[in-house]
């Protein structure tokens, strides 16, 4: 599904470099947890996945296909295979919570039809049913997460990738949206949720990756947050 | 994999493309609605300086076109020339490809029409008759094309001696007009170039505007794969409709402002020549077609070239 071979990112002329040949895979459908101090190369990880930036070396497979050999046209298809979750939820302010949803689906092309079937599923999946006529202002922190949980998983993702998703987040709010973010997993996407967030790793016992320095120090499948704050 | 899936997807996305970017295109204008006036008057204003010299040019080139046509070139023969001589000298000119016509005009007939041209004098010349008429006789030639007058004059110039006496015509007059035709032109050139960079630059800067205050719409719409065609196509419909709305409002304003001047001069025309303006039709009908097209382009490069800079795509 994801895998790393040796890949190095270095920025800055390669003078410093983010992730230092880290190897990794990750299967279709699994659950993994990356964990890491700020600057040990969590940020990289998710640009190289969407090709924000390139890899100085090494190769990245997705679905057995390396994406460093898609063309700059081909990248927004890659990119549609693969929903984001933000930390600082990147809602359109002027528009509702349906229509940020369904701004997704108009993006690529999908017909007024197609979208007024599946956007109340989607918020129905994330329990927004209910404020689908509302403004992102008018909402909760754990609200406003769940509509861009609604938005990233609504052109079928084969992967759901989540930076600090409970970052703004209080621990009970938190919880329930991990609980989303399990749902999702468990009807078929591969999720990854790249977080600080000790408690929910330590809950959940899923797959963590340990990031430090650019480094994968710990791959651990039990489910232990991997470094001593 | 990935790449059939793209294709079906790119065609699926054209097909339902138009209907958003209009609606986008249209907010954005609304969202930035002091420097899209600001762009539309940079080329209203740039479009009416540039009518302004189009329409000198376009009238310099009537009136010398008018004066050309009226232009003759005289091939004076000697006093003594033989019937020989003439007829020569005439199936030359017949059979040059320049020439447009040659009317032979006797000593006599040049006497006459003197005297008829100078009616209020006819008694100084009076005294004269066919005896001892003063007056050569001529070939009077009208050319295809003015700046042919040399050639023809040289060919005339190669008889001298044998019937023809000297040739004759406006040079310094031609001359003149032709230089002051293409320093119009040079004019309109220049002006339309810095008119036109300033354009693009109002424009590329309300475009960049543009692109900074959807800036955050931008990284949503690329992180859900949006094409880039799909996000640049708003910016650039943007600015092509900017330029297309000065350019409407710049020929609307010419228009009125010509018909005006038509009234005001009329037919007195203080030319000091047979000519008047050049008619509406002619002058409106280039200019629209010069409007629009100059409108479209000077928006569309701005904001191409805003993009370019600003839309990390």
């Amino acid at each position: 599904m994801i895998e790393f071979r040796n890949v190095t990112k270095g920025y800055d002329k390669n003078k410093c470099e983010a992730l230092k040949d880290v190897s990794l895979f990750i299967d279709k459908g699994e659950f993994v947890f990356l964990v890491g101090r700020s600057g040990a190369g969590k940020s990289t990880f998710i640009k190289l996945l969407l090709r924000e930036v390139d890899v100085t070396s090494g190769d990245i497979l997705i679905n057995n296909y390396s994406i460093g050999k898609l063309s700059k046209k081909e990248i927004p298809y890659l990119r549609r295979k693969i929903g984001v979750v933000f930390q600082d939820f990147r809602l359109l302010e002027s528009k509702s919570v349906y229509e940020n949803v369904a701004y997704a689906m108009e993006i690529i092309g999908k017909s007024e039809k197609q979208i007024a079937k599946r956007v109340p599923l989607a918020l129905e999946m994330v329990g927004l049913s209910h404020r689908i006529n509302h403004y992102p202002n008018e909402l909760s922190g754990g609200e406003q997460q769940r509509v861009v949980i609604a938005r990233a998983i609504i052109n079928n993702p084969t992967i759901l990738i989540c930076d600090e998703p409970t970052g703004n987040l209080d621990p009970e709010t938190s919880y329930e949206i991990i609980k989303i973010l399990e749902e999702v997993n468990r009807r078929g996407t591969t999720v990854v949720v790249v977080t600080h967030d000790r408690e929910i790793v330590d809950v959940m016992k899923k797959r963590v990756l340990t990031l430090e320095e650019g480094c994968l120090i710990i791959d651990d499948a039990t489910g232990r947050y991997g470094y001593e704050v | 994999m990935m790449q059939q899936e793209g294709t079906a997807m790119r065609f699926n996305s054209l097909k339902t493309m138009p209907k958003n970017i209009i609606r986008d295109t249209i907010h954005s204008i609304e969202r930035n609605n002091l420097m899209s006036a600001a762009s539309v008057v940079s080329v209203v204003a740039a479009l009416l300086i540039l009518g302004i010299f189009l329409i000198l040019t376009i009238n310099v080139e009537e009136v010398t076109k008018d004066i050309e046509s009226q232009l003759e070139l005289t091939v004076f023969l000697q006093e003594d020339f033989t019937d020989e001589q003439k007829d020569t000298i005439q199936d030359a000119l017949d059979d040059s490809d320049l020439i447009e016509s040659v009317d032979f005009e006797s000593a006599e007939e040049a006497l006459e029409n003197f005297t008829v041209s100078l009616e209020d004098y006819a008694p100084l010349l009076s005294g004269y008759n066919s005896e001892n008429n003063p007056m050569p006789a001529s070939f009077i030639i009208k050319v295809k094309d003015p700046e042919d007058l040399d050639a023809v004059q040289e060919l005339a110039m190669q008889y001298e001696g044998e019937g023809v006496e000297y040739v004759r015509y406006g040079q310094e007059y031609v001359d003149m007009l032709i230089k002051f035709n293409s320093f119009t032109n040079t004019l309109s050139i220049g002006v339309l170039i810095v008119l036109s960079l300033i354009s693009v630059f109002i424009i590329y800067n309300t475009i960049k505007l543009t692109v900074f205050a959807r800036r955050r719409e931008i990284g949503i719409m690329k992180y859900v794969g949006a094409t880039n065609t799909y996000i640049r196509t708003p910016f650039i419909l943007e600015g092509l409709f900017l330029g297309i709305i000065g350019a409407v409002i710049a020929y609307l304003v010419i228009r009125v402002t010509y018909f005006y001047l038509l009234g005001v001069i009329g037919t007195s025309s203080f030319l000091p020549v047979d000519a008047s303006l050049a008619s509406p039709t002619v002058v409106l009908s280039q200019l629209v077609i010069f409007f629009m097209l100059y409108g479209g382009i000077i928006g569309a490069v701005g904001s191409v070239v805003a993009i370019r800079k600003f839309l990390d795509v």
